[in-house]
């Protein structure tokens, strides 16, 4: 399944953008960033369904949550970076 | 036993706060380490208390930093605003907690405002030192030997319009008195966890403005590949392993203050003071009280020998404390540098029956008064 990947620097700011996602009705899981997605070690990320991926980065910078990078992982587990 | 030394720490927490520690023992690893259940849940209990501290002090959650106590906290903000050699203004009613690590880092400390329960006082002589421009100012909410609560709100004015950047000690007052960190515009707001918050001994908050130079080095969790310390909170705070049960408590200790509001819980404490200040003074006995006073409340007995006093308490039962309570500048405001006082602070728990019991005990301990 297709799913997408905001990561985070600090556990404290992915949990801030879980909350903010939450309440506004995004699905959003927390857990540890790949290693391949986060060059400086130890990130947390939150795990999007597709079509929640536009509206998230929306609320994130709404809410003045800085997030580091948006991936996209196909069916296949292909990895690609977005430009949100 | 009545424990009237609530100023120290609070001894009787509520319910919910040990069932919170307990929960945290038997359930919760290293937060922000694993990805392994027991890590994430830890991860979200340590994240709800940033949450309900943001709440109650409004703020940002990761502007919570957690710290071992208020004095971890005094220091690190010190540590970041101060250098050698720099002008830092302070209270009169300072604990050591303030003018230890100030002495430490080689500030030129200048006391302003030593007139205790004068507000008008204490607002002029800030304003005398911050037209000077020093580089911070450092002051306390509430005095812990005398209950002064000094008027923050216009100093807090008065550092913003002088640009004078200051740190607020709030080990005295966060819990029974609004602590408003948006709208006070502090760089820093120190607190202990384990006094009017309710929780357990071993905790504290710095509420965080700028970011912090951080005592310690370590392992965050974050940024692992780099050797400096991570540029963002709270992690540049936080080094090494947090003290998840006695934040699960902090935050279950901050849900009981919410519920009841700090203002309700200063209110009652204040009533205390007002009622054993009125009794302790019908036996004669010279007390120091004025107007705003909080639940604490200093007197001195007749022979001026506070530790025989309170030995001679504890015999009645009765918990309180003898001596300069750390703050030996305060004394020295006071004019009781010599023979320190006897403190009694209220707590959120205690009762009118309580305050009447510890007076009787007063005729008993000074049955011929002054």
């Amino acid at each position: 399944m297709k799913e997408y990947f905001i990561t985070f620097r600090s556990i404290t700011m992915a949990q801030r953008g879980q909350s903010v996602l939450k309440s506004g009705g995004i699905p959003a899981l927390l857990s540890r960033t790949p290693r391949w997605m986060e060059e400086k070690g130890c990130g947390y990320s939150l795990r999007l369904p597709p079509g929640h991926e536009g509206a998230a980065v929306e609320r994130l910078r709404e809410g003045g949550i800085p997030f580091s990078k948006l991936y996209l992982r196909r069916e296949g587990g292909d990895i690609e970076e977005l430009k949100p | 036993m009545i424990y009237l030394d609530n100023g120290a720490t609070t001894l009787h927490k509520p319910p919910e706060v040990r069932a919170a520690v307990n929960r945290a023992m038997a359930r919760y690893a290293n937060p922000g380490r694993g990805g392994y259940p027991a890590a994430m849940e830890a991860a979200g209990a340590v994240y709800r208390c940033r949450e309900t501290a943001a709440k109650l002090f409004r703020c940002k959650p990761e502007q919570v930093v957690f710290t071992m106590n208020c004095t971890h906290g005094l220091n690190m903000a010190i540590n970041t605003l101060v250098m050698p050699g720099d002008t830092v203004v302070i209270s009169g009613f300072e604990h050591n907690a303030v003018t230890r690590p100030l002495h430490f880092r080689g500030a030129r400390v200048q006391v302003a405002g030593r007139r205790l329960f004068d507000p008008g006082d204490t607002l002029a002589c800030f304003e005398k030192a911050l037209r000077e421009r020093p580089t911070a100012a450092v002051f306390t909410h509430v005095s812990n030997v005398f209950g002064y609560c000094l008027p923050v709100e216009e100093l807090a004015a008065m550092c913003r319009q002088y640009e004078v950047p200051f740190i607020l000690d709030a080990a005295q007052s966060a819990g029974s008195r609004v602590v408003d960190f948006e709208a006070l515009g502090a760089e820093f707001i120190a607190m202990p966890g384990h006094k009017g918050l309710l929780g357990p001994q071993g905790t504290g908050l710095l509420l965080c403005r700028r970011l912090p130079e951080p005592l310690m080095q370590g392992g965050t969790g974050s940024l692992s590949a780099q050797q400096e310390m991570p540029d963002f909170l709270p992690d540049r705070g936080e080094a090494g392993t947090q003290n998840v049960p006695g934040i699960c408590g902090l935050e279950a200790g901050m849900r009981h203050v919410l519920k009841r509001g700090p203002g309700v819980i200063g209110r009652g404490e204040a009533r205390q003071t007002q009622r054993a200040a009125r009794g302790l003074q019908n036996l004669g006995l010279r007390i120091f009280c004025g107007p705003g006073q909080t639940g604490t409340l200093s007197f001195l007995p007749p022979d001026g020998d506070c530790e025989e006093a309170s030995r001679r308490f504890a015999r009645h039962g009765i918990c309180l404390r003898a001596g300069l309570h750390c703050a030996p500048l305060a004394h020295e405001s006071a004019g009781t540098l010599d023979t320190g006082t006897l403190r009694l602070s209220f707590g959120p728990d205690t009762s009118d029956a309580q305050t009447a019991a510890f007076l009787r005990a007063a005729a008993g301990v000074f049955p011929d008064g002054a």
